[in-house]
C-alpha cells in the first residue's frame, strides 16, 4: 500500500518506515543537538539499502536537520562565524579527500570493513569517554560540587602554533591551524561515514580548542551545514549514489522529528542527556562490532564491478 | 475461426522476427536436420514494454505460444517439451568471499565475471536435463549450470565454489530462476509460462526464447524482448542523477535546505 520505488537504490521501500526512521534519528539529533548520521546511516543500511547509497544519502537528510538546527542557534547568538569558516575550509578538503578515498576502497571490495572499522573506533572511544565525563559530572553533582567544562584562562601547546587569529564571539585567539586540521578530520569522516560528524567535533571543540560550551554546539550544527552539502555534492557528481526520493523522506520525518526533540532535550539535564547520548553511541559501535567479528550467514557476497 | 488463428499466428511471428532482427549478438537458431520435423514454435510476450514507477513492486509477465503442427507429417508421434529462457542484458559482477583475519571477517580478493545475465530465468514443462541432453542444453545455454559467465571455471574446486555461490546469491535476489514446471500445456499444441520479474529487476532490453524440443532434440525456437525502463518520475530522476550530477546534488541540497527552513519557521516559538 505505501510502498514507494526508489530510483537510484532500485529497491521498494515502505514510505511509512522511512518517514518515521527519519523522524526518529531527527528527535535524538534534536534532543542531543547532534546531526544523527551516526544512527542513521548504519539504520539505512539495517532496512536494505546499499552502503554507498546510505551514506550519501544520509549526508543530505544531514543538511536539512542542521539547517533548522542551526536557525535556532542562530537566534541565540550561539553561532561562531570566524570559527566556522576555519573548520569549513578545513572540512571541505577532507570530504573531498575521504570521498576519494571511499572510491578506491570500493574498487578494493573493502569500504565495507574500513567504514566499519572506523566507525567502532570512533563511535567505541568516544562513547566510553562520554559516559565516563558524564557519570563523573553526575556524581559530582550529587556531592554538590559546580560543574564547569573549562577551565579558562589556562593554556596548553595550542597556543604556541602560528598563524593565530582572532574568534571574537568564542573569545580566543589562537593559530589557525588545530581547527583547520580538526575539521579536515571531521570531513574526512563525514564523507566516508556520512555522517555529520557533530560527535567528533563538539568533544574536539570543547577539550582541545577550548572553545565555550554555548557556541560549540550552534559552531558545530553550522559548519555541518556546509560539510554535508558538500559531501553530497561530492557523492551525486562522482559516485552516482544519493537517491533523493529518499533523501526527501527522511528530511521530511527528520525536521518534524528534530523539532519535537529539541523540546523533549530542554527537559533533561545536560550530563543525564550526554550519558544517555554515549549508551546509544555506544550500542552502535558494538553492534557493528559484532558483526565485524561474528561469522557472516554467508561468506560469499556480489556486487556490480565498477565501471560495468 | 482457424483463419483468425492463423493470422493471428502470423501477425505474432512477423512481430517476433522484426524484433529478433534487433538482437544482433544472439546467433541464429540451429536449424533442425531437414525432413524430420517441421514443427513450428509460436509465441509471445504479455507485455512488451514494463515501465518502472514509484508503485513499482515487481511485475509477473505472461509467455505464451503454441506448437503449429500443420507442416508435420507425423503430429502423433514424439514427445513434444517447450523450453523458456527470459535473459536481461548482460554485466560484470565482482564475487568475494570473506576469510578469518585477526579475528576479524574480511573480504578476501575479488573474482570478476565479464558477461553474468542480470537476470535469468528458465522455465520448462518437465527438468531441463530430462528434456535434452548436457550437450545441447550446453550449446543453446540453456540452464544455470550451463551459462558462460565469461571466466573459466572448469576444473578448479575454488572456482566452481564462487561460481556457485554467485548463483545462489543471485537466486536468493530472485534474479535466477529456474522451474521445471513453468511451462504448462494447455491441450496439446497451446502453452503458457508465468515469469516473475521482482521489484529489484535491473532495466534494459530482455530477449525471450522458446525453444520445442521433439524426443530430446531441438524442433523450433523463436525468440521475442521485452524492455524495462523507468517511467515518470523515477526515469526523470535516474536521468538527472547519470546525466545532469551536479545539478541532481545541488537539488538534493536545495530540498534538504528548503525543507529545514520550513521546518523551523513552522515550528518556532520565539
Amino acid at each position: 500500500m505505501f510502498q514507494i520505488y526508489l530510483p537510484i537504490a532500485e529497491i521498494s521501500v515502505n514510505l511509512l518506515v522511512m518517514l518515521g526512521l527519519g523522524a526518529a534519528v531527527g528527535f535524538l539529533s534534536g534532543m542531543f543537538g547532534v546531526g544523527g548520521g551516526f544512527l542513521l546511516t548504519p539504520l539505512l543500511m539495517l532496512s536494505g539499502i546499499p552502503p554507498a547509497i546510505a551514506v550519501a544519502t544520509g549526508a543530505n537528510q544531514i543538511v536539512g536537520t542542521s539547517v533548522s538546527g542551526t536557525l535556532a542557534q542562530w537566534r541565540r547568538g550561539n553561532v561562531d562565524l570566524h570559527m566556522g569558516a576555519v573548520l569549513i575550509a578545513g572540512g571541505v578538503a577532507g570530504a573531498l579527500f575521504g570521498v576519494l578515498l571511499l572510491r578506491y576502497l570500493r574498487g578494493l571490495g573493502q569500504s565495507g570493513l574500513i567504514i566499519s572499522m572506523t566507525y567502532v573506533f570512533f563511535l567505541g572511544s568516544i562513547g566510553a569517554l562520554m559516559l565516563w565525563e558524564s557519570v563523573n559530572a553526575m556524581r559530582r553533582q550529587r556531592a554538590g560540587k559546580t560543574v564547569s567544562a573549562r577551565k579558562s584562562g589556562q593554556h596548553n601547546w595550542i597556543h604556541g602554533l602560528p598563524f593565530k587569529m582572532r574568534f571574537p564571539r568564542s573569545r580566543l585567539y589562537i593559530s589557525a591551524i588545530p581547527p583547520l586540521v580538526i575539521g579536515g578530520m571531521v570531513g574526512l569522516l563525514a564523507s566516508f561515514l556520512g555522517v555529520g560528524g557533530g560527535f567528533i567535533m563538539v568533544p574536539a571543540m570543547i577539550y582541545i580548542l577550548r572553545m565555550p560550551t554555548n557556541v560549540v554546539i550552534g559552531t558545530s550544527i553550522f559548519q555541518i551545514i556546509f560539510i554535508t552539502a558538500v559531501v553530497t555534492l561530492l557523492h551525486a557528481t562522482l559516485n552516482h549514489t544519493l537517491d533523493i526520493v529518499l533523501a526527501f523522506l527522511l528530511i521530511i520525518g527528520g525536521v518534524i522529528g528534530g523539532q519535537f526533540g529539541v523540546r523533549a532535550g530542554q527537559k533533561l539535564r545536560g550530563e543525564q542527556l550526554r550519558a544517555m547520548l554515549a549508551l546509544m553511541v555506544l550500542g552502535v559501535a558494538l553492534r557493528i562490532l559484532y558483526d565485524l567479528v561474528a561469522r557472516p550467514t554467508d561468506l560469499y557476497s556480489i556486487i556490480p564491478a565498477v565501471g560495468g | 475461426m482457424r483463419a483468425a488463428v492463423l493470422h493471428l499466428a502470423l501477425l505474432l511471428s512477423l512481430l517476433l522476427g522484426a524484433s529478433a532482427q534487433a538482437q544482433d549478438a544472439v546467433p541464429p537458431p540451429p536449424v533442425a536436420k531437414p525432413g524430420t520435423s517441421q514443427e513450428k514454435v509460436q509465441a509471445d510476450i504479455s507485455t512488451r514494454e514494463i515501465a518502472i514507477q514509484s508503485n513499482f513492486t515487481g511485475v509477473e509477465i505472461l509467455i505464451f505460444g503454441s506448437v503449429d503442427f500443420s507442416d508435420t507429417r507425423t503430429p502423433a508421434f514424439g514427445s513434444y517439451d517447450v523450453i523458456t529462457v527470459v535473459r536481461g542484458p548482460n554485466k560484470p559482477i565482482v564475487v568475494r568471499k570473506k576469510t578469518r583475519m585477526a579475528g576479524l571477517w574480511v573480504n578476501g580478493p575479488g573474482k570478476t565475471y565479464t558477461r553474468v545475465p542480470s537476470f535469468y530465468a528458465v522455465l520448462s514443462s518437465r527438468p531441463i536435463r530430462a528434456i535434452a541432453s548436457d550437450d545441447v542444453l550446453r550449446r543453446l545455454g540453456i540452464g544455470l549450470s550451463e551459462l558462460n559467465f565469461g571466466r573459466d571455471t572448469t576444473g578448479s574446486p575454488q572456482e566452481q565454489s564462487f561460481r556457485t555461490a554467485m548463483i545462489r546469491l543471485m537466486e536468493d535476489k530472485r534474479l535466477f530462476t529456474a522451474d521445471d514446471s513453468g511451462v504448462v500445456f494447455i491441450g496439446r499444441s497451446l502453452f503458457r509460462a508465468t515469469v516473475v520479474l521482482p521489484v529489484n529487476v535491473p532495466t534494459g532490453r530482455y530477449v525471450v526464447d522458446v525453444y520445442l524440443f521433439r524426443d530430446g532434440e531441438l524442433a523450433s525456437k523463436t525468440q521475442g524482448s521485452l524492455e524495462i525502463s523507468k517511467a515518470g518520475i523515477e526515469a526523470v530522476i535516474y536521468k538527472m542523477a547519470f546525466h545532469k550530477p551536479f545539478l541532481y546534488g545541488l537539488l538534493g541540497v536545495a530540498i534538504a535546505v528548503i525543507a529545514g527552513l520550513i521546518g523551523w519557521f513552522a515550528f518556532r516559538r520565539d
